[in-house]
């Protein structure tokens, strides 16, 4: 292999590749790039055999090739150097590297490439989903959160991805709450899809899709094992997973005593206040709605926390009130949690009772549910 | 009154018909009637408050709800809502703390405060009951029932005197002649069982019980009789617990008569254990996060073994899972036989828990741990426990 392209593309592909590097694992081709030169092209790739990123960038290909190289070194190596192209050549041992930039050069050792796991899945014709990457982006930060973060139910550490007829919808839940974005589509979908993504993948592919501009498109293996994700010079790859998801339907409640329409803002500051007390006493956070005294007057949410050795807070917040008084207790990492993914100026909080699931959804749009399960305080 | 002999004073703060007096303030239209919060008529609910009207026809609380509407059948049967108790019950320790440091919160609706020292502040401990019972009513609507005394066990007698919305006042040096008239049963301490005991041997009043021959006393309550005798008197020389020294940690420990061995042996009082320690943490609306467990072989080597939960717990289910892994845990290092075991819960704090999403599993056992302890409550002490966990005949056992 001996290959040339510019330092700049390809310290981008390898930061970009290298989320999928595996940070410590028994194999040690994981915690290497494969790099493959081709038709003008080279690709960087990057498994963790969870989720695998490759990204092609332009190159003068001299002479194709393969090699791996170990993602950490070469990373900070390329990341280092200042001359604005850089060429990377097979020594006579086929193992080693040449990397040479202006007055810079450098000697890597690799590992057979024959090792490394191929990470792009064999793709028939499947249809595949267009979808926007900002829009993909926002959507999957509403979403992912709530998921859990450990495996101790691994359905439940997934984002239910659904799409039929012409809406995308996500759902993930920890099991003490539950969010649900849905996302409209351009055209129909011609093979309805159900499948559950890790969320771990998810929050990485957040992130390749910020440097994402032109729509990209989702596909499922013909066995269901794996989606993959390209746009224009970047494929994402995760593995499914195996299993049914709650039913949705069951969690949403239909019905509210109490609607609070409250400025988000507020109700997120007042929340960071109270979260700091919180803290000390299981992140308990309370929230006192009392609806207007008269027509002419405004609502108001006391959000407030104590601990038994910091002190205790209390913020007043005007609201409309809809509907009875009500004193609810919620874990005040969750609400913080929903609240600062919610983009639009109001939302509305309805409740049925203390003891029952709350909602908060934007008010100026019905893509975005929330359900989160109240904390009950005393016995 | 002369200050340098008598310099403690307590007030024991009772609230009248605490749940049954919130239901009215949530449903203003119920006051005046018979109302009786509490479990569901047709099964097998009891009262857990009733009003004063309602306990005019004899309804008392733990009693079934069926038989209190046999009694009352035109009581209102209603429900509070657990938040405004909590808020309830904070402002009313906020009212006690405003005269005195050192408050000890017993449950909900009732607490000791020390206001030895305070009365310089404040004008006198009787003043300072006065200013309490005039607050509670203004700021919250509620009814409280005060006993003032130089100890807490007289304090908390003198508070149901005169209830409801009673003021009881007893010098110093009349402890033993306020006690005296009153049945034996009525001092916190002395359970149904004593009672009927002292009874049997013609010692019905606390007067007569503190005046019994030293002999007789023996014969009756062995060991105890000098504890009882102090107790008829008035003498109670307990501390206010203020929060800064409040209990860190709950438990329960047995010594057996005779050692026990293995996992099939030992479940059984581990899960008593367990039962009072949950329901010592339910009846002060605590809830520990942090289980340990006690083991004391025959060789008198003791180690313990703690777990944290994921959350702070009073469910003695729970705290069983817990402490049943740990003694399987420890039995599996040394399977020698045991003559102590022990549970205690710490980290403890105010209840919180989180009600979870696809399983009420958490609420359901909230439910019935408040069921079997009204149960519990009526009958003095656990009275349903799993079949394999039922204790074996209790005179194989020594209590410690």
């Amino acid at each position: 292999m001996r290959v040339t392209c510019n330092q700049d593309d390809l310290h981008k592909a390898l930061g970009t590749a290298g989320r999928a590097v595996a940070a410590k694992s028994t194999m040690p081709v994981l915690g290497n790039y494969l790099l493959e030169a081709a038709d003008a092209h080279l690709t960087v790739s990057a498994t963790n055999l969870e989720i695998g990123i490759s990204c092609t960038i332009p190159a003068t290909v001299d002479k194709p090739g393969r090699v791996t190289l170990q993602a950490r070194v070469l990373n900070e190596l390329v990341a280092n150097l200042s001359a604005p192209t850089v060429e990377l050549r097979q020594e006579q041992n086929p193992l080693t590297v040449l990397v040479e930039a202006g007055h810079s050069r450098a000697h890597l050792r690799g590992i057979d490439p024959d090792e490394f796991p191929r990470p792009t899945a064999t793709l028939s014709d499947e249809p595949a989903l267009r979808l926007d990457p900002s829009a993909l982006r926002d959507a999957i930060a509403q979403v992912v959160f709530a998921a859990a973060s450990d495996d101790s139910r691994p359905i439940l550490a997934g984002v239910q991805f659904e799409a039929r007829d012409s809406i995308v919808q996500m759902a993930a839940a920890d099991g003490f709450r539950m969010s649900l974005r849905t996302l409209p589509l351009d055209e129909e979908v011609r093979q309805p899809l159900s499948i559950i993504i890790p969320a771990r993948a998810m929050s990485e592919l957040q992130r390749v899709l910020a440097d994402i501009t032109e729509p990209v498109e989702l596909r499922v293996t013909p066995n269901a094992s794996q989606i993959v994700i390209t746009g224009p010079a970047v494929a994402f790859i995760s593995r499914l997973i195996d299993g049914a998801f709650p039913d949705l339907k069951q969690v949403v409640p239909r019905q509210w005593n109490t609607r609070t329409v409250i400025l988000r803002e507020q109700l997120l500051d007042a929340t960071r206040r109270a979260t700091i007390f919180a803290r000390s006493s299981n992140d308990v956070v309370k929230l006192e709605i009392c609806p207007a005294d008269s027509g002419l007057d405004m609502g108001r949410v006391t959000i407030s926390a104590n601990a038994a050795d910091t002190g205790d807070n209390r913020d007043d917040v005007d609201a409309q009130v809809e509907g009875g008084e009500m004193q609810i207790a919620f874990n005040g990492r969750f609400l913080h949690d929903v609240l600062s993914v919610i983009r639009s100026t109001s939302v509305a909080l309805e409740l049925q009772g203390p003891n029952s699931a709350g909602v908060i959804r934007p008010v100026d749009s019905d893509d975005f549910t929330h359900v989160i399960m109240p904390m009950v305080i005393g016995s | 009154m002369n200050e340098q002999q008598h310099n403690r004073w307590i007030i024991h703060a009772d609230l009248d018909a605490f749940f049954a007096a919130v239901a009215v303030l949530e449903r203003p239209e119920l006051a005046g009637l018979p109302v009786l919060v509490g479990g569901s008529p047709t099964g097998r609910g009891v009262v857990s408050s009733a009003s004063y009207e309602a306990r005019a026809f004899g309804v008392r609380s733990a009693m079934p709800m069926a038989q209190a509407l046999r009694l009352c059948p035109h009581a209102i049967v209603t429900g509070v809502s657990s938040a405004r108790i909590r808020d309830l019950s904070q402002r009313f320790q906020g009212i006690l703390r405003d005269y005195s440091p050192l408050v000890e919160v017993v449950s909900v609706d009732e607490a000791y405060l020390d206001a030895s020292g305070s009365e310089r502040l404040f004008g006198g401990a009787e003043h300072i009951a006065s200013e309490i019972k005039r607050r509670v009513r203004a700021e919250l609507g509620l009814v409280v029932s005060l006993g003032v005394a130089t100890n807490r066990l007289v304090a908390k007698i003198a508070s149901e005197l005169d209830k409801p919305d009673g003021l009881r006042v007893v010098l110093p040096g009349q402890e033993a002649a306020t006690l005296a008239p009153l049945p034996v049963g009525s001092v916190p301490g002395i359970g149904p069982k004593t009672a009927a005991r002292l009874r049997h041997y013609g010692l019905a009043t606390l007067g007569e019980l503190a005046a019994a021959p030293e002999s007789l006393l023996a014969l009756v309550a062995g060991e105890d009789a000098a504890h009882l005798r102090r107790l008829a008197r008035g003498e109670d020389e307990r501390p206010i617990r203020g929060e800064r020294d409040a209990r860190k940690s709950i438990g329960h420990e047995r010594t057996f008569a005779r050692d026990r061995r293995g996992l099939a042996e030992l479940e059984a009082p581990l899960f008593a254990l367990c039962q009072e320690t949950g329901m010592a943490l339910r009846r002060k609306g605590l809830a520990g996060q942090t289980v340990c467990l006690k083991l004391r072989y025959n060789d008198f080597t003791t180690i313990t073994r703690q777990l944290a939960l994921s959350q702070p717990t009073d469910a003695h289910q729970q705290i069983f899972a817990a402490a049943r892994a740990l003694l399987s845990g420890a039995l599996h290092e040394r399977a020698a036989p045991v003559r102590l075991i022990g549970v205690r819960v710490s980290n403890l704090a105010q209840p919180a828990l989180q009600l979870g999403l696809f399983d009420d599993r958490l609420q359901r056992t909230r439910r019935l741990n408040a069921a079997l302890d009204q149960l519990a409550e009526r009958s003095g002490g656990p009275v349903v426990t799993p079949a394999r966990y039922v204790r074996p005949a209790k005179n194989l056992e020594v209590d410690q």
